[in-house]
C-alpha cells in the first residue's frame, strides 16, 4: 500500500498547475460569463500537451497513465480553470480520442490522433439520444450497410464539443433487433454531407462548453469508418466510462482543493458580531466538510487509476461508487462554498458561483447518479 | 502509487476470518462470560499486540473483520488496549508496561482509561478530578469519572488529573495509572447503554484514593499532550467500529432484499430498496479507503495523519448512522422487533458518532487545519498553495 507520488508525478502536477493557474485561469471568468469556448484557451492547454496526453508518442502524445492524466485534471481543477474547458479537454481527449487510440485500425489513430494532440481537429462523442440517455443500448440511429458505404440516419444531443468539433466518433445501430449488440461505432468527419449540429446549448454549468444535437440524414461515410468492428460499439461505449468515472471528475477533487483555500481565506477575512466567522461553528463545519469530501474522493479518482495503470480491467462497480459520491457530495459541498460565501457567493466574480452551477453535472453527465445506484445495486443482488 | 494489501497484511485478515466461527457475538444482557471467552480467542491470535503494533493498516484489516461480528468485543478491545495500552506503551515505564500492559496483550484483563466526567467530556479541560502532592511525594486523588469503558471488569484505571491548576491544561494535566484495589477506589453500578450492550462501563469515583509516585505516567503535566497523542489510532478503531457495524447492516440488508419477495420480484429490485443498498456499499466501501488513508499515513508518520484519522472516524460514524437507519427501512417490521440483528445494530450504531470525540469537536479540529493555513498572516502565494493541499 502506497499512497504518495513520486518525485516525477509531484514535478508534472505542480507544473501543470503553475501554468493553468498564471495562463489559463485568469481568462476563465469572462469566458464563463460570456458563454463563449476559447481557442486561446484551448491552444494553451495544447501547449502544455494536455490534448494529447495518454496517446503514444508516436501519434503526436505524452504517453502518460492514468494516474498522470489525473493529476492533470486535478491540477486544472485546482487552478480554477472552468469546467466548461475541462469538459471540452476531457471529451476531445477521452470519450472521442481514446476510443480512436483503443480501437482504431493504424490508419484512424495516424490519421486523426496527431491533429487532435495538436488541438487542430477537435473530437466529439455522440452516444446520447434525445429519446435515450441512461438506456443508451436502445439508441434509435441506424446505420446501413451498402456494397463500401454506411448510411447513418439519426440524431444525437447533448455532445459535447460537436458545434467545433472536425472529428466525430457516432454510435450506431445496424440491427435494432440485436438490441444493444447491434451497435457500432463510426467515425465520421466535418463537412461530410447529411452531417450537421444543432445551435449551441445554453447551459446551467460548464458554460464554455459547446454542446449541442447532432443530425445525421443519410450521411455516407466510407468503409474504413467503422471504429473497432461491427456490433462491438456497445463495449467501446461502456469503455468509455471508465473516462467518465476517473479522470473525468479529477478537475473536481481540485476544484474541492481551490475551493477549500477560498473558503478558509475568506472565514478568516470577513468578520461579523465581533469575530472573524471563522470562529463560527456553521462556518468551520462547511469547512471539515470539505476537507474530508477532498481526501475520500482522492482515494477513489486514483484508485481507479491505479488500478488501471497495473494492468487490471476496470471495476464497475467500483467506477460507478466514484461518480455517485463525487458527483452527489460534490454538488453538495461546492453549494455548502456558496452558504459560506452568503451573498458573495451569488455573484459571477466569486468562483465558488460558478463551481456550484458546474459542480451539479456531475451528477446527471457520463452517467446519473440513479444509474450509478442501480448498477451497484445490481452487482450486489447478483 | 497502489492500494493493495500486502500478503502479510492478507495473512492477518485471515487469521481473524478463522477464528470468527469460534467468536460470539456478546449477548445484550449477561454478557460478561462470553466477552471475557472472546477476548481471549483474539489474544490466542496476537490481536492486542496487533493494535498496539507497527503494521496499523494490518490492525485495521483485522479489525474489520473482528468488528464486523461482534461491535462490542471490538469496542472492549480496542478500548483496552489502545485507550488504556497505548499511553502505557508509549509513556509508561518498563515497570509500568510490565505489570499494565503485559496481561492486556495476554488477554488477561482489562485496562480502562478514565477522562470522560459527568459535567466534563469534550471540554477535557473542565474536569474536576484533582491529584494534590504530598509531602512524601504521594498523590491523593479525588473526583469521579463517567462512562468508564471495561471499568466492571478492568484491573487497572488511566486517569487524568489536575495537578495544577494554574498551569492550564498544557501543563496541567496528569495521568495516572492507578490499580482496582487501591484504596479509595469506588467503581459504582455498571451503567446500561442503548446500545453495544456487550460492552461494560461504570462510573468510578475516587476518595482520597493515595498512590505512590510511580503511579504517573511519564511526568506530571504530560497528559495533554499524552491524550493529544494518541487520539489518532483511536479514531481510527472508532472508525472500524463504525465500518464492522455499517457491512453487518449492509450484508443482513442485501441478504434481506434478495430473499424478500413483494408484487413479483425480490425488493432489492425495486429502487426504493436497491438506491439504499448502493448508497450502504458506497459509504463503506470509501470509509474503507479513507481508513487505510489513515492508517498508512499514521505508519509513514506523515503531518496529516491525525487530520486524516479525524476524517476517518467523522465519515464513517456519521455513514453508519444513515446506513443503519436505511437497513431498519429495508427490513420494514422485521428490522423494528427486538430480538432482530437489525434492531440491535441501529442502536450499536448510535454511539459512533458520540465515542471518544464527538462529530462536533472533530469537525472543528479538521477546520483548523484549513483554516490556520490561509489565514490573514499567510498570505499564501499560488505556488504554495499548490504544495499545501495535495498529496
Amino acid at each position: 500500500m502506497d499512497f504518495a507520488l513520486n518525485e516525477e508525478q509531484r514535478i508534472f502536477r505542480e507544473t501543470i498547475y503553475r501554468f493553468a493557474r498564471e495562463q489559463i485561469a485568469p481568462l476563465c471568468e469572462e469566458a464563463d460569463l460570456k458563454g463563449e469556448f476559447s481557442f486561446e484557451i484551448w491552444r494553451k492547454m495544447a501547449e502544455i500537451g494536455l490534448l494529447g496526453l495518454p496517446y503514444p508518442e508516436k501519434y503526436g502524445g505524452s504517453g502518460a497513465d492514468f494516474v498522470m492524466c489525473c493529476l492533470a485534471g486535478e491540477a486544472m481543477g485546482h487552478a480554477l480553470v472552468d469546467g466548461g474547458h475541462t469538459l471540452a479537454w476531457g471529451a476531445h481527449t477521452y470519450l472521442c480520442g481514446a476510443d480512436i487510440l483503443l480501437h482504431g485500425t493504424e490508419e484512424q489513430k495516424t490519421k486523426y490522433l496527431p491533429r487532435m494532440a495538436t488541438g487542430e481537429w477537435i473530437g466529439c462523442m455522440a452516444l446520447t439520444e434525445p429519446s435515450c440517455g441512461s438506456d443508451a443500448g436502445a439508441l434509435l440511429t441506424r446505420a446501413l450497410k451498402k456494397g463500401d458505404r454506411y448510411i447513418l440516419n439519426g440524431s444525437k444531443t447533448f455532445i459535447t464539443n460537436a458545434p467545433i468539433a472536425d472529428v466525430f466518433v457516432v454510435f450506431a445501430t445496424l440491427d435494432r433487433a440485436k438490441k444493444h449488440k447491434g451497435i457500432t461505432a463510426f467515425i465520421v468527419e466535418k463537412g461530410t454531407p447529411g452531417l450537421s449540429t444543432g445551435r449551441p446549448m445554453h447551459k446551467m454549468g460548464c458554460r464554455c462548453s459547446t454542446t449541442s444535437e447532432v443530425f445525421l440524414e443519410d450521411c455516407e461515410i466510407p468503409i474504413e469508418n467503422c471504429l473497432g468492428g461491427e456490433y462491438n460499439g456497445w463495449n467501446i461505449a461502456l469503455g468509455g466510462v471508465e473516462w467518465d468515472r476517473s479522470i473525468l471528475l479529477s478537475p473536481s477533487l481540485g476544484g474541492a482543493m481551490a475551493t477549500i483555500g477560498m473558503c478558509s481565506r475568506y472565514a478568516n477575512e470577513r468578520w461579523a458580531f465581533g469575530h472573524p466567522i471563522r470562529d463560527f461553528q456553521s462556518i468551520q463545519n462547511r469547512i471539515a466538510d470539505m476537507r474530508v469530501f477532498l481526501e475520500v474522493s482522492k482515494l477513489a479518482v486514483y484508485r481507479v487509476a491505479a488500478s488501471k495503470d497495473s494492468g487490471l480491467k476496470l471495476n464497475p462497480l467500483l467506477a460507478a461508487v466514484n461518480k455517485m459520491y463525487i458527483g452527489d457530495r460534490g454538488f453538495e459541498i461546492n453549494s455548502c462554498a456558496v452558504d459560506l460565501f452568503g451573498g458573495y457567493g451569488y455573484i459571477h466574480e466569486f468562483p465558488v458561483e460558478r463551481g456550484m452551477r458546474d459542480a451539479k453535472l456531475g451528477q446527471l453527465g457520463g452517467g446519473t447518479s440513479d444509474i450509478m445506484r442501480m448498477i451497484v445495486a445490481r452487482a450486489l443482488l447478483g | 502509487m497502489n492500494y493493495d494489501l500486502t500478503d502479510a497484511q492478507k495473512a492477518l485478515q485471515s487469521s481473524m476470518r478463522s477464528v470468527a466461527r469460534d467468536i460470539v457475538e456478546v449477548p445484550e444482557e449477561a454478557g460478561a462470560g462470553t466477552l471475557k471467552k472472546n477476548m481471549e480467542i483474539i489474544a490466542g491470535i496476537d490481536y492486542p499486540s496487533l493494535i498496539l503494533g507497527e503494521d496499523i493498516v494490518g490492525y485495521c484489516v483485522a479489525g474489520e473483520e473482528l468488528a464486523k461480528i461482534c461491535p462490542s468485543t471490538f469496542f472492549s478491545a480496542m478500548s483496552s488496549a489502545a485507550a488504556f495500552g497505548l499511553p502505557v506503551r508509549r509513556f509508561g515505564t518498563e515497570e509500568q508496561k510490565k505489570r499494565y500492559l503485559d496481561p492486556i496483550l495476554a488477554g488477561e484483563g482489562f485496562g480502562a482509561l478514565a477522562v470522560t466526567e459527568a459535567t466534563a467530556g469534550s471540554d477535557v479541560a473542565g474536569i474536576t478530578t484533582t491529584a494534590r502532592r504530598t509531602d512524601e511525594g504521594r498523590w491523593v486523588l479525588n473526583g469521579a469519572k463517567s462512562f468508564v469503558t471495561n471499568a466492571p471488569a478492568a484491573g487497572a484505571f488511566l486517569v487524568l488529573a489536575w495537578t495544577d491548576k494554574e498551569a492550564g491544561k498544557e501543563k496541567g494535566l496528569t495521568f495516572f495509572l492507578i490499580d482496582r484495589q487501591a484504596r479509595g477506589v469506588n467503581i459504582t453500578e455498571p451503567g446500561e447503554m442503548m446500545g453495544l450492550r456487550g460492552v461494560e462501563i461504570a462510573e468510578l469515583q475516587f476518595s482520597e484514593c493515595e498512590i505512590g509516585p510511580d503511579a504517573v505516567l511519564g511526568k506530571s503535566g504530560d497528559g495533554s499532550g499524552q491524550l493529544i497523542s494518541i487520539m489518532p489510532l483511536i479514531w481510527i478503531s472508532v472508525a472500524l467500529l463504525a465500518l464492522g457495524i455499517g457491512i453487518s447492516c449492509m450484508e443482513n440488508s442485501v441478504f434481506y432484499a434478495r430473499s424478500r419477495t413483494a408484487f413479483g420480484k425480490p425488493i432489492g429490485y425495486f429502487e426504493g430498496v436497491g438506491a439504499k443498498l448502493a448508497i450502504m456499499f458506497t459509504m463503506i466501501d470509501l470509509g474503507r479507503m479513507i481508513i487505510h488513508r489513515a492508517a498508512w499515513g499514521m505508519e509513514q508518520r506523515q503531518s496529516e495523519a491525525a487530520i486524516l484519522a479525524a476524517c476517518a472516524k467523522l465519515f464513517t460514524s456519521e455513514s453508519v448512522n444513515k446506513i443503519a437507519d436505511l437497513a431498519m427501512q429495508i427490513h420494514a417490521g422485521h428490522g423494528y422487533v427486538k430480538g432482530s440483528k437489525v434492531e440491535r445494530l441501529y442502536r450499536d450504531a448510535r454511539a459512533a458518532e458520540i465515542l471518544y470525540g464527538t462529530s462536533e469537536m472533530l469537525r472543528a479540529y479538521i477546520a483548523e487545519d484549513s483554516l490556520s493555513r490561509f489565514s490573514p498572516e499567510q498570505n499564501m502565494m499560488p505556488d504554495k498553495e499548490a504544495r499545501v493541499l495535495f498529496a
